[in-house]
């Protein structure tokens, strides 16, 4: 297993050089940090504190936190380097895979972190109340960050070129949005829909932030212990997704341009 | 298996590769056996296609053989991945950099992933980069590119460099630049092995070299050993009067010249020329010559399309 083993010294110096890229990179930055705010701006329009509206524009923000700085930029990143025989080049030494899966992410998950910072701050000047547990909503983004890293590496592992990217991330974009219109399913498609990790974020706002069950207009409320309990399925859902992913992209990842 | 005891900084044993499966498939490298001592230089020639680099990328540790035995250092490049890696530096055929980066942020990248690497400075003064280190890596031509290449090669101070094709694409200062750099590191006492097609490469750096033709090797040794059972060259424009049967030569034709293949080149033309003088017989263009590596190599490439 040693091409898997992790150094920190190599991880820094490569996610360094990464970050770099990324500040160099303005509209990446931009697309980054702007698209997950975005959403909150709807929130100075309604009524103020309105629980189910801010729980809709903070899952949909968060969302967009995890499909730009993590998802399409960790996939393009990957697919252009190894196109370009940069990543190539840096496993001829003593970098290992998962040092480089590692470094490409970090910037990305640091702006998500921010982001979700950035928008318990929006909330609250919205009228929002403060995350109920604060821990458990960033143990919950953090989980995400991995869910959709993985499924970046998924969707990387049969794209061929940067531009084909467009294409093959639909499957992705749609499992990314089609979970926060649950209710607008027929209730037997409903099941199946929570399991996507879209709904299973948009859960895990609810019961972390509100202590309000997944369901839209309950008015059940649990306390902070509860809410530990009450995560454990979305958090399972997007633990299995990125199991699964990880287990795809495995299969058929490559290195290295397809001959 | 036998067990690599003899010392030598890599060791091949019957190394297969096969790319496909099936009907599909394609053996690149075809049972191969190679040895470099340590402290020295082993040239790896051959026509594009011949197998050298697929050859090479085992060696390196980037592909798993087929079948066969590779030890670097003693050790397998694959499962003692770390240890192997740390004290080899590799250069690919082809490789990229990311664009945006400068030279130094490049270096300083790549030394951020070397156990005790040199310093970056160091690096640019070795490749002559000093002055190239603010500019963008897109901004680079080919030649300066492969330079910077060759720095993150020799970043780690390694024992044994691997360098497929290092000069390929380079202009003939550059070329002269690197090969000053590969006897440099074999002076200070790295083993090098090197992939090239280009001859004068070969002869001027290696003590050993090994020619590949349809993924194996056809003939080895040092240059002069390759030379050796070579035969010698005497061609002439094709007289009147054909011309004598020498002693342990080899008669055949090249357009309207006679090339006659002999193993012992001054007899032979001692012979020609008397025979040449009693029947008062001009040889128009008469050359004579030893066998060279080129001979050699032009001899095995005709033995391809011969077979």
């Amino acid at each position: 297993m040693s091409t898997l083993a992790l150094s920190t010294r190599r991880v820094t110096g490569l996610s360094r050089t990464n970050a770099l890229l990324m500040m160099r990179n303005r509209l990446t930055l931009t697309y980054a940090v702007v698209m997950p705010l975005l959403p909150l701006l709807l929130l100075f329009n309604g009524e103020r504190g309105d629980v189910d509206a801010g729980a809709a524009a903070i899952s949909t923000g968060l969302l967009m936190a995890l499909m730009f700085p993590i998802y399409y930029n960790l996939l393009s990143m990957f697919v252009t380097r190894r196109d370009e025989l940069v990543l190539k080049r840096l496993r001829t030494g003593e970098v290992t895979d998962r040092d480089l899966v590692v470094s490409m992410a970090a910037p990305g998950v640091a702006i998500t972190v921010v982001v979700t910072v950035l928008t318990i701050v929006v909330a609250m000047v919205t009228g929002l109340p403060f995350p109920l547990n604060p821990v458990l909503l960033l143990v919950s983004v953090l989980i995400g960050c991995l869910a959709f890293v993985a499924l970046a590496l998924w969707t990387a592992s049969w794209t061929r070129t940067a531009e084909a990217a467009q294409l093959t991330s639909l499957p992705v974009v749609l499992i990314a949005t089609l979970g926060l219109f649950g209710p607008f399913f027929p209730e037997s498609a409903q099941r199946w829909v929570s399991l996507l990790p879209s709904a299973a974020v948009d859960d895990l706002v609810r019961i972390t932030w509100f202590g309000r069950p997944g369901e839209l207009g309950s008015s059940e409320q649990f306390g902070f212990l509860t809410t530990w309990g009450e995560a454990l399925p979305a958090l399972g859902v997007l633990v299995a997704w990125t199991v699964l992913s990880v287990w795809l992209a495995k299969r058929s990842m490559h290195w290295e341009p397809r001959s | 298996m036998p067990e690599p005891t003899s010392g030598n900084a890599i060791e091949v044993r019957d190394l297969r590769r096969v790319y496909g499966r099936g009907a599909q498939s394609f053996e690149a490298v075809r049972g191969i056996d190679l040895d470099v001592a340590p402290g020295t230089i082993h040239a790896l020639l051959g026509v594009n296609g011949a197998g050298k680099t697929s050859t090479l990328e085992v060696i390196e540790g980037l592909a798993r053989p087929s079948s066969g035995e590779v030890r670097v250092l003693g050790m397998d490049p694959v499962t003692d991945r770390a240890d192997v890696r740390r004290r080899t530096g590799v250069l690919l055929q082809r490789s990229g950099f990311v664009a945006d980066l400068t030279v130094a942020e490049t270096l300083q990248m790549w030394a951020s992933t070397v156990t005790d690497a040199r310093p970056v400075g160091e690096s640019m003064e070795m490749l002559d980069l000093v002055d190239r280190a603010g500019t963008r890596m897109r901004a680079l031509s080919g030649g300066e590119q492969r330079r910077v290449d060759l720095a993150c090669t020799l970043m780690g101070r390694p024992d044994v460099v691997m360098l497929d094709e290092p000069t390929t694409g380079l202009d003939p200062e550059s070329r002269r630049h690197v090969w000053r750099l590969v006897r440099g590191l074999r002076d200070e006492g790295a083993t090098v092995l090197l992939t090239t097609h280009y001859l004068e490469e070969a002869e001027a750096l290696a003590e050993q070299i090994s020619i590949m033709r349809r993924g194996a090797v056809v003939r080895s040794g040092t240059p002069a050993q390759i030379v050796a059972d070579q035969p010698s060259e005497i061609t002439f424009a094709t007289p009147s009067v054909p011309p004598p049967c020498l002693r342990g030569g080899h008669a055949g034709r090249d357009g309207d010249l006679t090339v006659l293949q002999v193993d012992d080149l001054q007899p032979a033309l001692t012979e020609l020329l008397r025979w040449a003088e009693e029947r008062d017989v001009r040889l128009d263009r008469l050359a004579a010559r030893t066998a060279s590596l080129e001979s050699v190599f032009l001899t095995i490439a005709a033995e391809e399309d011969h077979s």
